[in-house]
């Protein structure tokens, strides 16, 4: 951990950030929501995360059957629920959670994209009766091309009502890491309130 | 809410169980008493199966349903007034929401909708959130609400 803060440490130094010991932001999204803390993340820091994004960027660790850790940055997309309630695209092979027991769940749709590289690199989906239309305007060539070359490699976001937390599985992804995870997430939310706002 | 692998394995588990528990006590020549009872837990096992695939056929059937509204329905909006729960179906809560529905050429009223979420989502229904809808064309109090 000490060296997780460290780099939170520097992260937050770098980029006037006001860094934070532990924060609790809540079961915004699924991962936060497998937190048995609420959505707890130690360290953390406040402010603009990359340009002029605002959000939080923080050490996400949980544990189930084993401890999972993760690095997140977490901001908003205004306006985005009447549009798209829930949008994930997650790291193909990403584990969140090890303890599945139950015979039914609720019904997620996995999106169809023409790209595969974007297919071969994550699995999206979103709520059922999402308007197709919509999504694949959402998913221009151009935001297919980033998410599917986008650093950090281990990438991947989820935007559930109007929250949007990117996400890396580096237990400790340096400041770089940081830094190249609040770029990636900030680029993705500006992508979808943009496409909001037509 | 949609059957997956553990559900498949459940199902198949208790039906052929349940099958071999009644069949099985009559090859092996076991007395009438012994096969009786085992039979009897045989039995409740396979209606158990039974059970579940009832309900997983209901729930695909109305998937179906809500698909033809989805490709055929009028699309709007569903604003959450109220956002409550006092019961959970394998640790979801079962939401009880009051919507104003806003139908374009039918209007804005007020609906109910009970749907089982996810913890997360459950916690984020909150008065004011505005959700996707699509109303049936032919009787637009028949609704699906996209959350």
């Amino acid at each position: 951990m000490a060296d997780v803060s460290s780099s939170f440490s520097a992260f937050a130094a770098d980029r006037k950030l006001q860094l934070l010991p532990a924060v609790d932001i809540g079961l915004l999204t699924p991962l936060l929501a497998e937190s048995t803390v609420g959505g707890q993340l130690a360290p953390a820091a406040r402010g603009l995360i990359a340009g002029e994004t605002e959000g939080v960027v923080g050490h996400l660790a949980y544990k189930r059957n084993k401890t999972f850790r993760f690095n997140v940055a977490l901001t908003e997309v205004p306006n985005s629920t009447p549009l798209v309630p829930r949008l994930f695209c997650v790291r193909q092979g990403r584990s969140t959670r090890d303890d599945e027991f139950y015979g039914f769940g609720a019904r997620y749709s996995k999106l169809w994209t023409e790209s595969t590289k974007l297919n071969d690199r994550y699995t999206i989906s979103t709520s059922p009766y999402q308007d197709p239309i919509w999504m694949r305007r959402l998913f221009s060539p151009a935001l297919v091309d980033y998410l599917a070359h986008v650093e950090p490699a281990d990438f991947s976001f989820e935007l559930a009502y109007g929250s949007l937390l990117g996400s890396v599985e580096d237990d400790d992804p340096g400041p770089d890491g940081l830094a190249a995870l609040c770029e990636a997430t900030a680029k993705v939310a500006e992508r979808i309130a943009k496409e909001c706002e037509e | 809410m949609q059957i997956n692998r553990t559900g498949v394995f459940l199902i198949a588990f208790f039906g052929i169980a349940g099958l071999a528990l009644c069949i099985v006590p009559i090859f092996f020549g076991a007395s009438a008493e012994v096969a009786l009872i085992i039979g009897s837990t045989g039995f409740i096992w396979f209606l158990v199966a039974m059970g579940l695939v009832w309900y997983a056929l209901r729930s695909n059937k109305k998937a179906a349903h809500n698909e033809w509204i989805f490709k055929n329905g009028i699309k709007g909006s569903a604003t959450v007034l109220y956002a409550g729960s006092n019961a959970t179906v394998n640790e979801m809560p079962l939401m009880k929401l009051r919507l104003d529905l806003d139908i374009p050429g039918v209007g804005v009223r007020e609906v109910k909708k009970r749907e089982v979420m996810p913890v997360f989502i459950a916690n984020r229904m909150e008065p004011g959130l505005v959700l996707p809808a699509y109303a049936n064309p032919q009787n637009p109090d028949e609704f699906i609400l996209v959350w």
